[in-house]
């Protein structure tokens, strides 16, 4: 057994956000963000520091800069940089996890794809949870149209679709009971209206949800699938594509934009971004939330 | 707008010189950076400073705050001036000054907001400027940090209209400049060009603060126009806007001012906007820190 030196054990505590980090890290924050398109701001930079840290510990890296020596040098995605990706992803799902996303779905979006379609009598709404994981985003969504049954969507039609490559998140998600950290964001409110108690400390998403929704596997690499996914008015696939290399991620991507119908949106992480890898969406800004919007055809932008 | 009535506007802008707040280093300041060369300037920045000792502490605590980075904060105007270089020095005096100039207690827009607004546009428009040779980074900073100087004069000057529009806003959810037009008649554009006009400003400062709303009005400053207009719109949708919910959609590079500032520079079509948004957002705690300086307390504790 070898005993690290001072240093590194120093190196390997937990960082807090009050202290400064290493600048090494905004070299590691720039090949994350070249390869993946997930973006740590500077005040977020501890939490990217502290997932290295775990790496490092597991692969005996004593210094930042050691690791980053390693990173850049074996920088494919199924090297080293897939360990950090899931250290620096893992824990960030949720249900109600992104406030602003979904305050400019139903403040914004949906009014606009409602009065759009509406002119074209089609009162169907069709929405794509791609790479749903254990369920957290689907059931979020599901509960978000619920909302507006009696509202904007009265008399319409809300189908989900929800997809992931993994049986065993696909089987969790079908389940849909989660513990508190997965319902740390969750109003009381939408805990009471839509869950029911199945165990301790655990919660149920009840059925009038789950009808929403049809959880299957998919590979989202699967060409003849994916040119099945089609008439989407929304689609939503977070932290999934940080995985794909360039050429695999721009195909999905294009994949994604044929599926869409005119005038709908594609969302991705919060902090997650296309970079400049597809110039078919528009980038759209809404508060505290950005989106890729396939313009519709009374735009004039396509 | 009819002429009798920009004729009243004016008048009651003359009344602000009656303001026993404007520091009196203000306008000398204003005039100076409008006309002397920069040689000429440092010891009459130096001198003019020193005639008001409260502006001078303040001055020298905002430069040595963790956002302009220097490793001692400096003890002297002349050290600041050594130290972060002159304009960046006048600027930070302009900021403290127009802060002591409009004290809060007279605002119907929360003063902590407005601040982070103008100054979250001023260092974007610096960022902007960094893409475009036509436009010097410090003009474009003083541009984003005076564009909104009419809501000063509306809170100051017709504060009862004024706070009907904000109502209306926050109510309705619609931009600023809109509940203005439509409740008041007139907007902070007209008001704020009054003032601009009657404190001599630059002619292409004038410009900015009269037509960043309408910036086919511009005549001989649009590319500066352009990007306070991009500006001021990014930050309403980064946490950055009047303190209320502004229920839209932002298609940055589909707006007239994109292409205005794309002549200027094809370097912007490299642009990530994604990104250049995430960067934002970390600029997002050292603006809070800087507006708290200013003004000497927290925000969040108010």
């Amino acid at each position: 057994m070898t005993i690290a030196p001072q240093s590194a054990t120093a190196a390997l505590a937990p960082i807090r956000g009050s202290e400064p980090v290493d600048p090494v890290y905004r070299q590691i924050r720039d090949l994350v963000y070249k390869v993946s398109g997930i973006y740590k701001a500077e005040e977020k930079l501890y939490l990217l520091a502290n997932g290295c840290a775990r790496r490092m510990k597991e692969m005996g890296a004593r210094t930042p800069r050691e690791y980053w020596n390693h990173l850049a040098a074996l920088s494919g995605r199924d090297g080293e940089l897939r360990q950090l990706l899931n250290e620096i992803t893992i824990g960030e799902t949720s249900l109600f996890r992104s406030q602003p996303q979904l305050d400019a779905l139903r403040k914004v979006i949906l009014p606009e794809i409602v009065a759009d379609k509406t002119r074209q009598s089609a009162k169907r709404l069709r929405l794509w949870s791609a790479g749903c994981s254990t369920g957290e985003e689907s059931y979020t969504l599901a509960m978000s149209m619920l909302e507006e049954s009696d509202r904007l969507l009265k008399g319409w039609t809300v189908e989900i679709v929800a997809t992931d490559l993994n049986d065993h998140s696909v089987e969790a998600a079908k389940a849909g009971i989660y513990g508190d950290y997965a319902l740390r964001t969750t109003a009381d409110y939408f805990k009471r209206k839509y869950f029911s108690a199945v165990e301790e400390r655990k919660l149920q998403v009840r059925p009038e949800v789950k009808k929403l929704i049809t959880f299957s596997r998919l590979n989202l690499q699967d060409d003849s699938r994916m040119l099945g996914m089609k008439n989407m008015d929304l689609i939503f696939c977070c932290n999934v594509l940080i995985y794909f290399d360039g050429a695999s991620k721009s195909k999905v991507v294009h994949h994604f934009f044929s599926n869409l119908n005119c005038g709908g949106y594609f969302f991705l992480g919060t902090s997650e971004s296309l970079m400049k890898l597809n110039d078919e969406f528009h980038l759209v800004h809404f508060p505290g939330s950005l989106a890729y919007w396939k313009p519709s055809l009374s735009s004039g932008k396509l | 707008m009819t002429a009798s009535f920009t004729a009243t506007i004016r008048e009651r802008v003359q009344r602000i010189e009656t303001m026993p707040a404007i520091p009196a280093v203000f306008l000398p300041l204003l005039k100076m950076l409008s006309s002397s060369t920069e040689e000429v300037r440092i010891d009459e920045v130096v001198r003019l400073v020193s005639y008001d000792n409260a502006i001078a502490a303040q001055c020298l605590r905002v430069a040595g705050s963790p956002l302009f980075g220097l490793a001692r904060s400096p003890n002297s105007v002349k050290g600041a001036v050594i130290s972060l270089g002159l304009r960046r020095v006048e600027t930070i005096l302009l900021t403290c000054c127009l802060g002591q100039a409009f004290p809060a207690e007279k605002w119907a827009l929360d003063p902590y907001v407005f601040w982070g607004h103008s100054l979250g546009c001023a260092m974007v428009c610096r960022k902007f400027s960094e893409k475009l040779t036509a436009v010097d980074g410090e003009k474009a900073y003083m541009a984003g940090l005076l564009h909104d100087l009419g809501f000063m004069v509306n809170c100051l000057v017709f504060s009862r209209e004024f706070a009907g529009a904000m109502e209306r806003a926050c109510q309705e959810e619609i931009p600023l400049y809109e509940a203005e037009g439509a409740t008041m008649g007139f907007t902070h554009c007209e008001t704020g060009q009054a003032l601009a006009e009657k404190w001599k400003l630059a002619d292409d400062i004038i410009e900015v603060v009269s037509c960043h709303h309408v910036i086919g009005q511009s005549q001989k400053a649009q590319p500066l126009v352009a990007m306070v207009h991009l500006s001021d719109l990014l930050c309403r949708m980064r946490g950055l806007g009047y303190g209320y919910y502004e229920r839209r959609k932002i298609d940055l590079m589909s707006d007239p001012a994109w292409s205005i500032l794309l002549k200027e520079s094809r370097d912007l079509e490299g642009v990530d906007l994604a990104r250049f948004t995430f960067e934002l957002d970390e600029a997002l705690g050292e603006i809070q820190a800087l507006v708290s300086t200013v003004f000497g307390a927290s925000p969040t504790r108010r």
